[in-house]
This record gives C-alpha cells, structure tokens and sequence, in this order.
C-alpha cells in the first residue's frame, strides 16, 4: 500500500516536474524566436535606411545646410522658410524645363502665393517628392494630403475618381487621359502643341462650373460623357451609393410621390379602429405606439427578430409553399436587399471617413469588391425576372395568374436592371477602363467589348443610358407605394400583426 | 379587497411614447455629444487618444460629435412641436400646475422639503413633476438650446462672423466649453442621482422607460397629480 502510495506520489511529481520542463522549454523557444525575429527586422529596417545623399555628391564638400535645411513647416515661419528656399530659383525667368524639345516655364511668382489660399502653406508640404536630388517631381502635388475628396460630399466624386484634382482646380483648361497612371490630368501642352508653365499656380475659382467644359464636351478625348449628368439622386440609395442631393426635377417628382404614397398608406392603416377606439387619430397613433413600445422593450423582441430573419428575409412561408416560387423571389429580393444595405453602410461610411480607403473602395465603381458585388446583384435579379416571366407567359402552371400589376413590377425591375447594365458597358467603354480593373465587372466588360463592334460615338449616347435607367428608376421608386411592390412594405407588417395576434 | 387573488398593480401612464423615445435618443445623442466633446477639448489627455483611436482619428471625432449634435438637437425640435401640438390641437395647458412650468410653489417646495430633511416639517405634496425634475427639464431645455447656437457659431463660423463681430466666435467657444462642463455634471451626477439614488425608488427608476407608474408609487411620489384625476 506504502510503496503504491508512494509511486503515485512519484508519478505525480514526474508529471509536474514534466510539466514544468515543457514550459520552461516553450518559453525558452519563445524567447530564442523572439530574440531572432527582432534581430532581422532590425537588420532589414537597417538595410532599409537610403542614403539621403546621393552618391554623387558623397566624397565632395558640400555645406551641409545649402541642402540640409529642414524647417518646421507646421508653423508660418516654417512655412515662409520653406518658401524662399524653393523660390530662390523658382522666381527667375531663366527657370525652365524642357518637355518634348519645348520650354517650360517653371516661374513663379511670389506674389501669386502671398495671394493665394496656400499662402500659409509651405512648398514642399504638397509637392513632397521634390526636395531630393535629382530635383524632379513624379507624383505632382498632393492634394488628398491635406483635403479629403470634397470633404466627403459624395456629388462630384465618385465618377471622377480617375480624375486628377488640378485637372478642374487648377486655371490651366488643358487635361489628357494618361494611360499609364489610367487617370485623367492636366496637360503639359495646349492645344497647339505650345508648352504651359506647369507652375501655373493659381487656383480656378469652381463657383464658376465652366470648368466642366474641359472634359464634358463633344468629342472630348477623356472618356468623358458629353453632357454633364447630374449626380445620383438620394432616391438613388436602392442599389447606389448617393449623395444628399436630389439631382433633378424628375427624382423630386418621385420622392413626393414616394412620400405621398408612404403617408396615404399609412393613412389608410389607420382607419381601422386601434383597440376600440373608432375617431380620435391622436389616441389611434397613442395606442399603436405604446403596444410597439411594449413590444420592442419586452422578450417578445428576440420573437421578433426570429421573425424578421425566417419569414421576412429567409421567405421560410413561400419555401413551404413550393421551392420554385420561393427561389424566383430570393433571386430578385435578396440582392436587392443587399444592395440596399451596402448603399446604406457606404453612406455612412462615406460620410464618416471620406478618406479611408474604406469608403473610398465602397464608393469606386470600378474597384475590384464594387465591380463584383453589382454585377453579381444585377445578373440575380435579371435571371429572376426571366424566371417569372417563363413562369407566366410561357410554362403557364395552373397556380400562377399572371396579373398586370405583377407584370408592370417585373418589367420595371428587368428594365431598371438591364438598362443599368448597359450603361455601365458604356462606361467602361467610353472611360477606356484597362482591361485588369474591368475584369471584375464580369458583365458589363464583356458588354463593353460586345458594344465596341459598333461605330457608335458613345460619348454621345451614354447620357441617353443614364437618363433612361434614371428615369425608370425613378418610376420604380415612384411605383413603390401604389403598385405590387407595396407587399414590401405591406407583407413584413402583416407579418409580424399575426404574430402578434396569436 | 376581499378576493386574495394577487391583482396586477394598477398603473398610471407618466410618460407617453414620444417622450420615452425622446428621451432614450437625447440620451443616447448627449452622451456621445459628452465623450466626443471631451476627447476634442481635452485631447493630450490618455483617455480622449483612446476614444479618438477608436472612431479613426480626430476628424470622425468632430463629424461624430455634428452628428449627435443634429440627434440631439433634432429632439429638441421634436419636443418644440409636441408643445405647439399639445398646446392647440390637444387644447392642453403647458403652465398649469401638472406640467413642467416653473412656479412659486416650486421655491415653497423646495424649502419645505429641505425642512423635512432635517425633520421639522412634512413632506411636501408634490404634482407631476416635483422642483428637481422642473429643474433638470428647463437645465436641459434652455442648455440644449444655447449649446446649440454656440455649436453653430462654431460649426459655420464663416456664415456668422458676417452677420456679428468676429469676437463672438471666440465667445462661442468659451461658453461651449464651460456650459458643456456645466451640463455634463448636471446631467450626469445630479440628474442620475437624483432619480436614481432616492430611497423610495433606488436602484433604478424605469418609469422614463416603460413610461409607467403604480398607485402606489404615486402616492408616495405625486400625491399632489394624484389627487387631481
């Protein structure tokens, strides 16, 4: 008994004593990797540092601070410093530079910046790449440094993304579509072949929106449409990103008639007695809120919320009802509502931090996710709709009556969708989109090339696209309280009174 | 009673819907406007750089705090309404002796109740809304009001300093900041403690949430607004 306790005892302490080696080695190992990593970051970061001198100048007397001036551009004496340093040169005529065979000027004038918004703005605070040795700038000044892009009004930038903020901002009113850099810039001659100073300083006052022109005009060699398009309207945010403007005539229509339709059926809801009570509107709207109250601040809420997931998004109702019926309508709801909710999270997002990366991948049409997720949304929805209408007009099953109102919905979302596809062919076509940022729009690249058989000047016929699929845009947002697509607002509601019934 | 059935307690609506969801996003927009108010004003501090860290810079700091800013205000323009609408369409009084309207009673009140705290006299009988909830109300009402046309001042100073003299701009930004201490400390020490924290009520006070109160709970707390229906 003695010597068995005693072995347990022991096998204990071997276990412990294990135990304990293993840690110790683990951490010894630890420790040894740690010590290692840290050793060849810290040689790779040593290997990383440049020579800030070039190695031509190594070797040679130089003064130090003739090149080594580094003053504190946060503040005006900084920045005034800075100034002078670079306009030492940059104030004499004889500063030039040649661009195929031909001067240019690279003058400035002092007086030019003491006027200017960037007076208090140090040189080499925009221009960060040109205070080096081989004194050349390959970047351009840096606008988005200091600006967020039209400080996250989101009117004018998302299709002008590919566009170079000194192509509108600056006065000089020559830009050309770089194909390397795949951006819109402004031009280093006019349209005489003559050299521009590219230090053409002053600002274009843009109250003024002639400066559209540049681009939008017939045979424009940008890529740009030959109208100007107003930008998406907020009614919009079904399926694309949007600013908070409304954009014409057409979408204020149908907002107000959004509006109208939303209260009349609203209206229409409360006719009805509200637990006895027949006249007062005001005890009516009391007692519905009170019971949502009630409701939403009670463990009914989960109840509900199981409800909104199965039997509003999941359609777990139509699924028992036939698997077919129950598809074709995922196919068209739930893109849609996918895109809903992207438009309203990049809204947001948009608006937060118009300058993440984030928001600006949301709002790119032509980014990698954005490309994809439309494409894949819009072909969804579009085999839906042909699914319902083979449903309808050509198979026929004794169930499916096939109504006008139906019908008119269906039609409103294939056009909407087919349209939008089309345009966005144009687009790629008339912006000469590069084949690797066109590949993921999987329809509409394919489209574009389709599109590029014709001899069609499609700077001249986008326009027509984008008001067509506008305009049966904004009669589908019109429609939506009147017509069949009022069970999205009806059906959900429904759904969640017989809940509550029961 | 004779039944000894346990009867559900009979309650009194104090609070309707739109005042429940009012108050729930003046909470939720005051207290957003109080964290991202400070982590601007007092940034070298470690906790503000916390805070900044989290939304992604100062600069969502600010448009957070406009954001919660038009919440809060919104609610502000909201209740503004519901007093016209009470007062013409509802044909109710907004300075009778049940609502929130400051009165001689409330000063008679208040030294009657500091007397019963140190035992000489009785309990006042207090209607719907006792002094310190008048208080809390009008503290918040009028600040709301001031913040937000300092908040203005600041937000567009451009637009104002064409209409005033440029030095109400900096006037603006002291009384921002001082009434923003000011209304932080009210709301979040006096104001919590003293719905909160009473002996007759503590731990907590739902009724601001579910918008009810008991019989019970009205006897002890309103006498005055019970005696009255």
């Amino acid at each position: 008994m003695r010597n068995e306790r005693q072995h347990h005892k022991n096998r204990n302490n071997m276990g412990k004593r294990l135990m304990g080696q293993f840690i110790k080695g683990i951490l010894f190992l630890s420790i040894c990797s740690a010590s290692l990593l840290t050793f060849f970051i810290w040689s790779a970061e040593a290997n990383q540092t440049n020579p800030m001198m070039p190695p031509l100048l190594e070797g040679k007397a130089r003064d130090c601070l003739e090149c080594h001036r580094y003053p504190n551009v946060e503040t005006n004496a900084g920045a005034f410093a800075s100034q002078v340093f670079c306009l030492e040169c940059h104030q004499k005529d004889s500063c030039t530079k040649t661009v195929h065979k031909e001067k240019v000027s690279l003058k400035i004038d002092p007086e030019d910046i003491r006027k200017g918004r960037h007076a208090f703005v140090g040189c080499i605070q925009c221009h960060t790449d040109v205070a080096r040795s081989p004194h050349q700038s390959k970047e351009g000044a840096q606008c988005l440094s200091c600006h967020p892009f039209h400080n996250g009004a989101g009117e004018i930038h998302a299709p002008h993304l590919r566009v170079r903020c000194q192509a509108c901002h600056t006065v000089s009113k020559f830009v050309y579509l770089d194909k390397e850099s795949n951006e819109v810039r402004p031009a280093h001659t006019n349209d005489k072949k003559m050299p521009i100073g590219l230090t053409d300083h002053a600002l274009q006052d843009t109250d003024r929106a002639d400066f559209c022109q540049r681009c939008h005009t017939q045979e424009n060699k940008v890529g740009a449409a030959d109208i100007i398009l107003p930008s998406k309207s907020f009614i919009c945010i079904m399926c694309h990103d949007v600013s908070l403007t409304m954009g014409g005539p057409v979408f204020w229509v149908a907002f107000i008639l959004l509006v109208i339709g939303i209260l009349a059926t609203v209206h229409f809801w409360f006719q009805g007695s509200v637990q006895g009570e027949e006249k007062s509107m005001h005890r009516k709207i009391g007692f519905v809120s009170e019971s949502i109250w009630g409701t939403i601040f009670s463990s009914d809420f989960f109840t509900i919320l199981k409800t909104i997931l199965l039997d509003v998004i999941l359609q777990r109702r139509l699924l028992q009802e036939s698997v077919k019926r129950w598809f074709i309508h995922s196919l068209i709801f739930l893109p849609i509502l996918f895109r809903f909710l992207l438009s309203v999270f990049t809204f947001f997002v948009s608006r937060i931090g118009p300058e993440s990366s984030l928001a600006v991948i949301l709002i790119d049409k032509n980014s990698g996710f954005m490309a994809f997720v439309n494409d894949l949304c819009g072909i969804l929805i579009l085999l839906g709709i042909v699914l319902a209408a083979l449903q309808r007009f050509i198979i026929k099953p004794p169930h499916v009556i096939a109504e006008a109102k139906d019908n008119l919905a269906l039609l409103l979302i294939g056009l909407l969708v087919f349209l939008g596809f089309l345009a966005e062919g144009a687009r790629i076509l008339m912006t000469q989109l590069p084949p690797e940022a066109g590949l993921y729009s999987f329809i509409g690249y394919p489209l574009s090339g389709f599109l590029s058989l014709t001899t069609i000047q499609w700077t001249a016929v986008y326009p027509y696209i984008w008001w067509a699929h506008a305009v049966v845009g904004a009669i589908f947002v019109a429609y939506l309280p009147f017509g069949k697509m009022r069970h999205m607002f009806n059906t959900p509601l429904t759904l969640l009174l017989n809940y509550k019934m029961k | 009673m004779t039944t000894q059935e346990k009867q559900p307690p009979e309650t009194f609506v104090r609070f309707s819907p739109l005042q429940r969801l009012l108050h729930v996003a003046v909470m939720i927009g005051f207290t957003g406007l109080a964290i991202t108010g400070f982590s601007l004003k007092f940034s070298d501090q470690w906790w503000a750089g916390g805070f900044a860290w989290l939304v992604g810079g100062a600069g969502h700091l600010a448009y957070l705090h406009r954001f919660f800013a038009v919440i809060t205000y919104g609610c502000v323009l909201v209740h503004i309404l519901w007093l016209f609408y009470f007062k013409l369409v509802l044909k109710g009084s907004i300075t009778g002796p049940q609502s929130l309207f400051p009165k001689v009673q409330d000063i008679k009140d208040m030294f009657q109740h500091m007397g019963y705290f140190f035992g000489k006299r009785r309990i006042p009988r207090f209607n719907r809304f006792t002094y310190w909830e008048k208080f809390d109300y009008l503290a918040l009402f009028l600040g709301m009001n001031t913040m937000g046309l300092t908040g203005l001042f600041l937000w567009f100073p451009e637009f104002f300093s064409t209409l005033l003299p440029g030095y109400f701009i900096n006037l603006a930004q002291v009384l921002h900041l001082y009434e923003a201490i000011l209304a932080v400390a009210l709301k979040f020490v006096v104001h919590i403690l003293t719905t909160h924290l009473r002996p007759e009520i503590f731990p907590v006070d739902k009724s601001i949430f579910n918008g009810k109160t008991t019989r019970e709970k009205m006897m002890h707390e309103h006498p005055g607004e019970l005696d009255s229906l």
